[in-house]
């Protein structure tokens, strides 16, 4: 499956900055429809209104974190199937295993560039 | 004390042997009480001193920990220091998000630069690379301030150790509220672990791995 740069992109953060520099960041590498969430319940109404290529979701957020959402898209037969990517400062073994097993396609630790949001989007359309 | 409550039990036993087999008279019953007030004086005299001691014990704890209590100034901690500490580093999140923004606009405007008047692209790019320049200094004041919450942490951790000390405190398992409580179940649940300090926490290559790749 080939990346579409036309896919929107859902991003899910708490911090505004953080959500500016990841969409930049998708600019950069192509992508220009990008939409923001400030946590899992907000994303989650979101992703219910309209159908999304690709979720990019911080992990500590409240009053819904991200591996929550992530269980809840899983759960939810009609958003299952859409890639989920965890970017986070949560960098514990036991976090990558237990979002892996949630069913996350790829996980970034923060701090990351240009090159590894690139090389994990690629990776998760099997470019 | 006890020796004097044996003496003063065999006074009495003297006197009621040496009335054995006689009708006891009121001279009898008043010599007898008499003897047993004595005893009951003798009694309450050394309780008393012991007592005494006890209560000065307990009154000479209690200064020391009055004044530990004032040596722990709680109330300067609580009302100053820790909202101070506080406010720094609320400080310090707004100066480096401030930064971070600025930074990210001026670079935002280069990315955006029309190229085709090159006197104008030259003046946006000086004018925005000053303005990075300007937005980095932020590290300078946000050091200043850290410094200042680190050493506030640094106080509140002697005056908590000497207090400890003091008290011979010994820890209780278990949450202040039940607010504390609910916020460590559910940081327990949902792996909320926050940012490891290096070498505690895995780097991406390591979370590759673990994907397989």
């Amino acid at each position: 499956m080939a990346v579409d740069h036309s896919m929107p992109i859902l991003v899910v953060d708490d911090y505004k900055t953080m959500i500016r520099i990841i969409r930049n960041l998708l600019k950069q590498i192509g992508f220009d429809e990008v939409d923001e969430a400030a946590d899992g319940s907000e994303a989650l109404g979101k992703m219910r209104e309209k159908k999304y290529g690709l979720v990019i979701s911080d992990w500590n957020m409240e009053p819904m974190t991200g591996y929550e959402l992530l269980k809840e898209v899983r759960a939810d037969e009609k958003l299952q199937r859409t890639p989920f990517i965890m970017v986070t400062a949560e960098s514990k073994t036991e976090n990558v295993i237990a979002a892996k097993k949630a069913g996350v396609n790829n996980y970034i630790v923060k701090p990351f560039n240009a090159q590894t949001l690139k090389s994990k989007i690629d990776a998760v359309f099997g470019d | 004390m006890t020796k004097a409550k044996q003496a003063h039990f065999n006074k009495m036993a003297v006197y009621a042997e040496s009335k054995a087999g006689t009708e006891p008279t009121f001279a009898d019953v008043m010599k007898l009480a008499s003897l047993a007030a004595e005893s009951m004086d003798a009694f309450s005299q050394s309780m008393d001193a012991t007592t005494y001691r006890e209560l000065r014990e307990i009154a000479r704890y209690i200064e020391t920990m009055k004044q530990e209590i004032g040596m722990f100034q709680a109330n300067d901690l609580k009302e100053s220091r820790i909202p101070a500490a506080g406010q720094e580093l609320d400080a310090v999140v707004k100066a480096t998000e401030d930064a971070t923004n600025t930074i990210m606009s001026s670079a935002e405007a280069l990315m955006g630069a029309e190229c085709t008047d090159l006197k104008a692209y030259q003046a946006l790019v000086n004018d925005h690379v000053m303005k990075i320049f300007e937005a980095c200094s932020f590290q300078d004041i946000t050091g200043q301030r850290v410094a200042k919450v680190v050493e506030t942490l640094q106080m509140i951790e002697n005056r908590v150790g000497r207090f400890a000390e003091a008290v011979n405190a010994r820890d209780v398992t278990g949450f202040l509220d039940e607010r504390e409580a609910k916020r460590a179940k559910r940081a327990e649940e949902l792996l909320l672990n926050g940012p490891q300090l290096a070498g505690k926490a895995i780097d991406q290559s390591k979370v590759d791995d673990l994907f397989g790749k």
